[in-house]
């Protein structure tokens, strides 16, 4: 009767064990479909859903916040998809916030990201239908891709036969690379700039000295140019008649004066010859 | 004498020609009618099963008991596997999913199989060896020293004292030992997530809940109840209807191990059409 008991015992043990996991189990789903929180619905209306399904996760900021309730179809190109969102992250959602379909991965679920719009509009209400974007369609990526890949073959068929025609020697490149002679004479050619760009050097050390020098004609021609104003001042005042010089050259009654007083000077250093030959003649002056 | 024997010769001499004439159609013929006598025979076992089950008085004891030893017995064996099956699982699948590059989905992977799928047809498959056979072996045991016939002309309904607790208790046993077989496979997998990475057993899990969903677990534990009721069946019926023989024993044993192993993959399939209608 004891060990009856004791087997109840740990037979109950058993049994409630098993339910604890069970509804542990149940508990842990529910919550991540938000079945024992407060929640809200919104509706968005898509041209194509790229392949979501309902039980999707739904993020804002990348945050698991709801699933998709359900996906219908509203006419050929119009499909309504029903979210539900844990209310806590209500405040979090405006009016303008935008819904569109993304991928956990490359293989991965697909997830509706909302994003949560501008910060000073109104938040979004119980029922609402909030704005949609057109997701990225994998086959369109696939597409761009193939051309992508297209003109890369091409590329890469054109590198081909570059790289055989230089493997051969062909055009400058090759001839470059391969032929001998060529290799030679770039060498050379390359001393030879060496040198030239060595005597180059030096050659620039001696036109900065040229430079000084034409520096200092540079300043002469200046101070020259000064002179000839000066002089070019100085003949237009004498062609004017001005000052002493002018006078002299441009005074016609000037020139006669001058004139007449060289022919009386000329006379009277005549007569003062005379009149010193008189007197030495005279009696005065033979003592 | 000499007549007779010479009638035998004779006799003798004819048998093989009928044998080989005639021995196809009657096998075929035999193994039909074998057929489908064993499934009339086993209709109407279940019609007595549900017409006993819902009619007093009920043996709760007993029941009670056979769920102490059907269930909790079963419990190290059930969790050994499912541990184990946790863990290779997770060993196994790493390889696959490092190709992709994609080994944070293990968790999820594994939890979504092993919940799904593995966990409950192993478990089945283990307790229809360890159950189906006992049930089949007791009751077959029971019949052949005539204890069957004795509660019988005892006034006991042996039907309802050894069948119905026994169906009762394996329909209602093995969906707890499923789920704690889950639970077990889980914490195997934590470990074989943790032999090559490194993933907190709060990530582990968190991961886990967030890759299930109710259509994986309901459909799961509603199937568990008919894999327990066709192995308590199959077990009870091979027993109860054994040939009374000592052979019969064994032999009732091993075609409740068979049948009812194969009955699980039947109702495994059947599960699985139907969830998947179900779920459109």
């Amino acid at each position: 009767m004891k060990k009856n008991s004791s087997n109840k015992i740990k037979l109950g043990i058993f049994v409630s064990l098993g339910l604890v996991v069970l509804i542990l189990a149940i508990y842990y789903i529910g919550e991540k479909q938000l079945l024992f929180q407060s929640t809200f619905r919104l509706s968005g209306v898509f041209e194509d859903v790229a392949g979501l399904q309902p039980g999707n996760n739904v993020r804002l900021s990348g945050i698991n916040i709801g699933t998709i309730e359900s996906i219908s179809l509203v006419s050929d190109t119009t499909v309504r998809v029903d979210i539900v969102i844990d209310e806590s992250s209500r405040k979090f959602i405006k009016k303008d916030a935008i819904a569109t379909i993304g991928s956990e991965g490359l293989i991965g679920n697909k997830v509706l990201v909302i994003n949560p719009g501008t910060g000073g509009k109104k938040s979004i209400e119980n029922n609402d239908v909030i704005q949609t974007a057109q997701p990225i369609d994998v086959d369109d990526i696939m597409i761009s891709l193939k051309t992508t890949i297209d003109n890369t073959a091409i590329i890469t068929g054109d590198l081909a036969k570059i790289s055989t025609n230089i493997e051969s020697g062909k055009g400058t490149i090759g001839r470059l690379m391969m032929d001998q002679t060529w290799r030679e004479n770039i060498q050379s050619t390359i001393v030879n700039l060496k040198d030239g760009s060595e005597k180059f050097v030096v050659f620039m050390d001696k036109s900065q000295q040229i430079d000084n020098i034409l520096l200092s004609i540079n300043s002469n021609i200046d101070s020259t140019s000064a002179v000839i104003q000066d002089l070019s001042k100085i003949a237009s005042k004498i062609q004017s008649g001005e000052g002493v010089v002018g006078k002299l050259l441009m005074d016609q009654s000037m020139g006669q004066n001058l004139d007449s007083t060289l022919i009386n000077l000329k006379k009277g250093l005549a007569e003062f010859e005379i009149f010193m030959k008189m007197a030495q003649e005279s009696w005065l002056l033979s003592f | 004498m000499e007549n007779n024997i010479s009638q035998q010769s004779k006799t003798e001499n004819e048998t093989p020609e009928i044998v080989i004439e005639e021995s196809p159609r009657i096998l075929t013929d035999s193994m039909f009618k074998k057929f489908f006598l064993e499934v009339a025979s086993i209709t109407t076992f279940t019609f007595r099963f549900f017409k006993e089950v819902v009619k007093p008085p009920y043996e709760f004891n007993e029941v009670m008991k056979q769920s102490f030893l059907i269930g909790y017995k079963s419990l190290p064996l059930v969790a050994i596997t499912g541990f184990i099956i946790g863990l290779v699982l997770t060993i196994q699948s790493r390889p696959t999913l490092a190709k992709f590059g994609s080994e944070s989905l293990l968790p999820a992977m594994v939890a979504v199989s092993l919940i799904r799928e593995i966990g409950p047809v192993i478990t089945a498959l283990i307790f229809a060896g360890k159950v189906g056979s006992g049930i089949g072996a007791e009751l077959a045991s029971m019949n052949v020293t005539e204890q069957i016939d004795a509660m019988q002309v005892s006034d006991t309904n042996p039907f309802k004292y050894l069948v119905v607790t026994r169906v009762l208790s394996a329909t209602l046993m093995l969906p707890i030992l499923v789920i704690l077989a889950d639970g077990f496979g889980l914490l195997g997998s934590l470990v074989g997530v943790n032999i090559k990475g490194n993933v907190s057993s709060y990530l582990f899990f968190s991961q886990i809940f967030q890759s299930l969903e109710f259509n994986d677990l309901i459909p799961a534990i509603v199937k568990t109840f008919f894999f327990g009721y066709a192995i308590g069946l199959i077990g009870s019926y091979k027993g109860y209807n054994s040939n009374k023989g000592t052979e019969g024993v064994g032999e009732a044993a091993n075609s409740a191990v068979v049948l009812s192993s194969l009955m699980v993959f039947i109702i495994d399939m059947i599960a699985v059409q139907i969830t998947s209608l179900l779920q459109g």
